[in-house]
């Protein structure tokens, strides 16, 4: 699924934050989009989902405007994406089950064991083995953050938005997910990350960065099936057959 | 449901206890006012036991031989509005006077039975209306073999407004009743969505209408309400027969236990668990619009 954004412009708070600038997020990809603080990042995510209208230009998803066409469409590619936010609001009551149990209805398509055998492994992937039941206020930022990352992958979306998923994960954890979101690629996913800084690693790894506004984005490198880098992620992949791997 | 995670059931998933909770209070509600409903549905307010204690006596002439008497009286019974109609010949009108008032054997001492026969005619329960009454009196009065019709004329207009009032006032308590489960109801229901409000902002943001995450909801709701009030007349209405078989003495005011097995009741309660579940959907979406306008 083809992201294309073009001349995005946005106003906040009676001044123009950022004006013309031209994005492109290619399926089977990993972008990172890195920026400085208060540059407008989760914004940009925001606009790219289809949450919030830009002030100036549009976003294509395949080719057809995500704001200018039907609402019906747009709800349908917000259906298709998985988002993790920056900040998770404190939902004190809630277990880290109860993120799937959300996720899985989100879908309305997954049956209960299903639900629970992937639970088990993308918890597993994220480094949370046997997290099910642990509650959000007893996590950490990087679990959390871990958490409600494994809880979108529920749904196989098509294309995930991580925003500063990585730095919350921390460093003990970047390359695990680095493994996680080159599988999500390559199983023709688009994945776009947002971040404030880039993890050096994956920036001596990366194409050279396109610059854009504030922001500069990079695109990590993917290796293609059959290369033995990443595991099956989404039940997508895992219904059309698409080869595992260690990562 | 093939297993399949429905939106119906989105409050069972999120926050199962507190649906828990609230359906068990719905179906012990539900319960009450089925009970109460079939209860008055039977006895129609104070209708049954006004039935049970009113009759109209025709008293025969002397000259009415007793087979022409019981003849009348077949006939009389099988009118639309008569539950019963019964000939009583001289002496047993003699025997229930002497009951009646003990110590005045004198009077037959003097010039025989003094009591003549008669037939007491009771009416059903449903068709006891002045107009119901006025006919069959009419009838009686224009059969030659009759000598009155004693059908308290003057006080039985008065009884039936009473009855009547008894009887709305009945159904105003019942309906004062329901109502205030349906507030109950209605606060469950927005407190639910206020809670919820987490969940929903997840779904919509995940591509779920707004419109389709209330319109599952009721869908979930009115499922739920017809299967609790449905479980919950049902129980009342076991534990109704129970009682009337139990306990005679309510027959006259309720009905026979039978009252309960008929087709025409069962339909009619069948009434209650649609109406019940129509209301439940509709308190689904009063509280989700609560709920929302609240927030805004």
């Amino acid at each position: 699924m083809r992201i294309e954004a073009f001349r995005l412009g946005v106003v906040c708070r009676g001044e123009t934050l950022w004006d013309g600038l031209d994005f492109s997020f290619e399926s089977g990809a990993v972008s990172v989009v890195v920026g400085p603080p208060s540059s407008g990042k989760s914004l940009l995510l925001g606009i790219l989902r289809g949450e919030r209208k830009p002030d100036a230009g549009d976003v294509l998803v395949s080719g057809e405007s995500l704001y200018r066409g039907s609402g019906a469409a747009a709800r349908a590619f917000r259906a298709s994406c998985g988002y993790v936010p920056e900040r998770q609001e404190e939902e004190d009551r809630l277990v880290v089950g109860d993120l799937f149990r959300r996720s899985a209805l989100a879908c309305g398509g997954i049956s209960g064991r299903e639900r629970k055998d992937r639970e088990v492994s993308l918890l597993e992937m994220v480094g949370l083995p046997g997290g099910a039941k642990w509650s959000l206020p007893s996590l950490s930022v990087s679990e959390r953050s871990r958490a409600y990352l494994a809880a979108e992958l529920l749904r196989g979306p098509k294309v995930l938005f991580a925003d500063g998923v990585v730095a919350a994960a921390g460093a003990p954890h970047r390359e695990k997910l680095a493994g996680l979101f080159r599988a999500l690629a390559r199983e023709g996913n688009t994945i776009v990350l947002a971040e404030r800084l880039i993890p050096e690693r994956w920036a001596a790894a990366a194409e050279e960065a396109i610059p854009s506004g504030p922001f500069r984005v990079f695109r990590l490198p993917v290796p293609r099936q059959g290369s033995g880098a990443a595991p099956a992620v989404s039940p997508r992949a895992e219904d059309r057959g698409v080869d595992g791997g260690s990562a | 449901m093939n297993g399949k995670v429905s939106l119906y059931w989105i409050d069972w998933r999120m926050k199962g206890r507190s649906m828990a909770v609230s359906s068990l209070t719905r179906f012990v509600f539900y319960t009450l006012l089925g009970f109460a409903f079939l209860l008055l549905l039977l006895s129609g307010g104070a209708r049954r036991f006004l039935a049970s204690r009113y009759s109209v006596t025709a008293l025969l002439r002397a000259s009415v031989s007793q087979g022409e008497a019981e003849g009348l009286a077949r006939k009389v019974a099988a009118m639309p509005p008569v539950s019963s109609a019964v000939f009583r010949d001289p002496e047993a009108a003699w025997k229930e006077f002497l009951e009646a008032y003990p110590g005045l054997e004198s009077i037959r001492t003097t010039g025989g039975n003094p009591l003549p026969g008669y037939i007491e005619v009771r009416f059903r329960y449903d068709h006891l209306t002045a107009g119901d009454v006025n006919l069959v009196v009419s009838a009686l009065r224009n059969v030659p073999s009759v000598d009155k019709v004693l059908s308290g004329e003057d006080s039985f207009p008065g009884i039936l407004r009473s009855a009547a009032f008894a009887d709305a006032l009945s159904w105003c308590v019942f309906g004062a009743f329901f109502a205030a489960f349906l507030l109950v109801c209605w606060h469950q229901e927005r407190a639910r969505a206020i809670a919820m409000e987490k969940d929903f902002a997840f779904l919509a943001e995940r591509g779920v209408s707004p419109a389709r995450m209330a319109a599952s909801r009721a869908a979930g709701a009115w499922f739920a309400g017809l299967f609790l009030s449905a479980a919950g007349i049902a129980g009342a209405g076991a534990a109704l027969f129970f009682l009337l078989q139990r306990f005679h003495v309510l027959g006259s005011f309720i009905g026979p236990p039978e009252d309960l097995l008929l087709p025409a009741t069962a339909v009619t309660a069948s009434v209650f668990p649609l109406c019940a579940a129509l209301l439940a959907a509709s308190t689904s979406l009063l509280g989700w619009r609560a709920a929302r306008s609240g927030r805004k």
